[in-house]
């Protein structure tokens, strides 16, 4: 399968990536790579068969409503922002 | 008739009131705390971090669907939404698309108009961003609050229904106890779908969607504001975008913000980390018999008793509705009394949280009954039921310390009215009384009442007073 470089560049701006000629020349191609290798579950017949969402079929995978204590606490996690202010994480402003 | 009709569907978010977030262990209750003080490191999507799913939250939407008269669904499962914005960190929210958590349903409104649910579905509320010249601070304590987003039908045609839909709503998820419910900090926030057609067409007109309103008196009028305006373009023959549109209190316009032609695409995919919800029909049965009185259930017990407006005004006080389903009798006294007086107090929020007990208010209406209490005593004493030194006490005594009991033994009031009689200063006025000059039995009745220091019942007064001077 053909990954246009129109979905490349939607898939960038999905994420808010911007991309240089090669580096989505190169992504191009590894995604390309990904969805052929992936499509050969394409040959399996599948008819009748109930999609998996969920290899270890569990549900009901719950816990109780209680507040536990962190093991991070504010400034640690602030910590890892690139810039913060007034204990919030700042970022360019968006609308 | 107008030339064009309104066709409106409201999808309605609400954060539930449980202790946790949904998928992390800490508090879900930021009121009033620092900002980025209720985050987990699940909440700020640090990798490996797996969401664990809040079980109360399960539960709270299971109550909010039998509340909208909805289908449980047995199976539920989770879905990812992509998108990238700073106030969601994983960059995707998680959600239901496919298999919500509840069906479909309806809530009726005052008037009893049905309004029909789609459906509604669980997922995570996104953080908050507040914006400053050149930069934007997000704060995390709201990323992970549970939240249900109801999809209402179109089924609501014109701005007071709008209106009506989404106060019903907020009451019937008050009463039901999923949500704090308070609106100014967005517990519950409205996007309201309006499309024009021309009136009696089979299709519906292109849609705008008002996004993030907060409160009933801004969806009624950001409603009316879109009828116009799309009522306007089409007039002139111009088409309705399909567009996200922003509404501003202050100006009472809406105004464009993103259109939907340049496209979301939200690329959803099942949510691997959360398994499936399972729900037996002994849970949901027994969620349903748990449900408390509903709105719904207030207007059945008390229609034939309070009228439909009073009843109206106190079925936004769930307390209140509360108490007056204690009451034997004397019901519809006593919602006057909540009305008039409770309601006009400027603490009367406060008040609601400490009402006085059944028997107080039975005996207190009781009293007024009787007139042993003239309205304006019956106000006193009710007021004092709320004041820390009384509350405790009997209307009766709270009339005694007053001193607003009312006088009704005649033979007492007699006696009063002969030393009233007796006096020099009212033999003009019977005389007067006496010749034809009717109006001055209310001079009259007013010495009587001072000599009483106010405790006779007035017109007990003026009886004995018209019997007397025959």
């Amino acid at each position: 399968m053909k990954i246009t470089r129109e979905e490349i560049d939607h898939l960038a701006q999905l994420s808010n990536f911007s991309l240089s000629d090669e580096e989505a020349k190169s992504l191009g191609v590894d995604l390309e790579n990904i969805i052929k290798y992936i499509s050969q579950l394409d040959e399996l017949d599948v008819k009748g068969v109930e999609p998996t969402y969920q290899v270890f079929e569990m549900e009901n995978v719950w816990r109780p409503d209680e507040i536990q204590p962190q093991e991070a606490d504010r400034e640690q996690l602030l910590a890892l922002t690139k810039e913060q202010s007034d204990h919030q994480i700042k970022v360019p402003k968006v609308l | 008739m107008s030339k064009y009709e309104i066709t409106i569907g409201i999808e309605c978010h609400v954060q539930l009131a449980t202790k946790t977030k949904l998928f992390s262990e800490v508090d879900n209750d930021a009121r009033g705390k620092e900002p980025n003080s209720c985050v987990s490191p699940v909440d700020y999507a640090l990798p490996g971090m797996l969401p664990r799913l809040n079980a109360e939250a399960v539960r709270f939407a299971v109550r909010a669907g039998h509340a909208m008269n909805a289908e449980i669904n047995p199976i539920s499962r989770f879905d990812r939404k992509h998108y990238y914005y700073p106030d969601l960190p994983k960059g995707y929210q998680i959600s239901q698309l496919y298999q919500p958590i509840i069906g479909t349903g309806y809530i009726e409104l005052p008037d009893g108009t049905k309004i029909r649910i789609e459906h509604a579905h669980l997922e995570e509320d996104a953080g908050k961003l507040s914006h400053f010249g050149g930069y934007s601070l997000v704060d995390l304590n709201r990323a992970g609050t549970p939240l249900i987003e109801i999809v209402s039908m179109p089924d609501i045609h014109s701005a007071a229904h709008a209106r009506d839909y989404c106060k019903e709503l907020w009451r019937i998820m008050t009463y039901a106890g999923v949500t704090y419910g308070d609106l100014y900090n967005g517990n519950m926030r409205f996007d309201v779908n309006i499309s024009l057609a021309p009136a009696g067409a089979k299709e519906l007109g292109t849609r705008a969607e008002i996004k993030n309103l907060n409160s009933f008196r801004s969806v009624e009028r950001a409603v009316e504001y879109e009828y116009q305006r799309q009522s306007k373009l089409l007039d002139k023959g111009e088409k309705i975008k399909q567009e996200t549109r922003g509404w501003s209190d202050d100006t009472g316009k809406t105004t464009a913000q993103r259109s939907k032609e340049e496209a979301q695409d939200y690329r959803y995919m099942p949510e691997p980390d959360v398994p499936p919800i399972h729900l037996s029909d002994k849970y949901i049965s027994a969620e349903k018999a748990a449900l408390p009185l509903l709105p719904s259930d207030y207007r059945a017990r008390f229609r034939d008793i309070i009228p439909t407006d009073t009843l109206e005004i106190l079925l936004d006080y769930q307390p209140l509705m509360e108490k007056l389903s204690e009451l034997k009798d004397n019901i519809k006294a006593i919602a006057n009394l909540f009305t008039s007086v409770l309601l006009a107090e400027e603490k009367s929020v406060e008040m609601l949280d400490d009402l006085p007990s059944a028997e107080q208010l039975s005996n207190l209406a009781e009293m007024n009954a009787k007139k042993e209490l003239s309205s304006t005593a019956t106000k006193e004493v009710f007021l004092k039921f709320f004041d820390p030194q009384m509350k405790s006490k009997s209307a009766l005594d709270i009339a005694k310390e007053l001193g607003v009991l009312q006088e009704n033994d005649t033979a007492a009031l007699e006696k009063i009215v002969d030393t009233v009689l007796a006096k020099p200063e009212t033999q003009k006025a019977q005389a007067d009384f006496k010749a034809g000059q009717d109006k001055v039995i209310g001079f009259l009745v007013g010495q009587v009442m001072k000599e009483s220091h106010g405790q006779a019942n007035p017109s007990t007064v003026q009886q004995i007073l018209r019997q007397k001077l025959k």
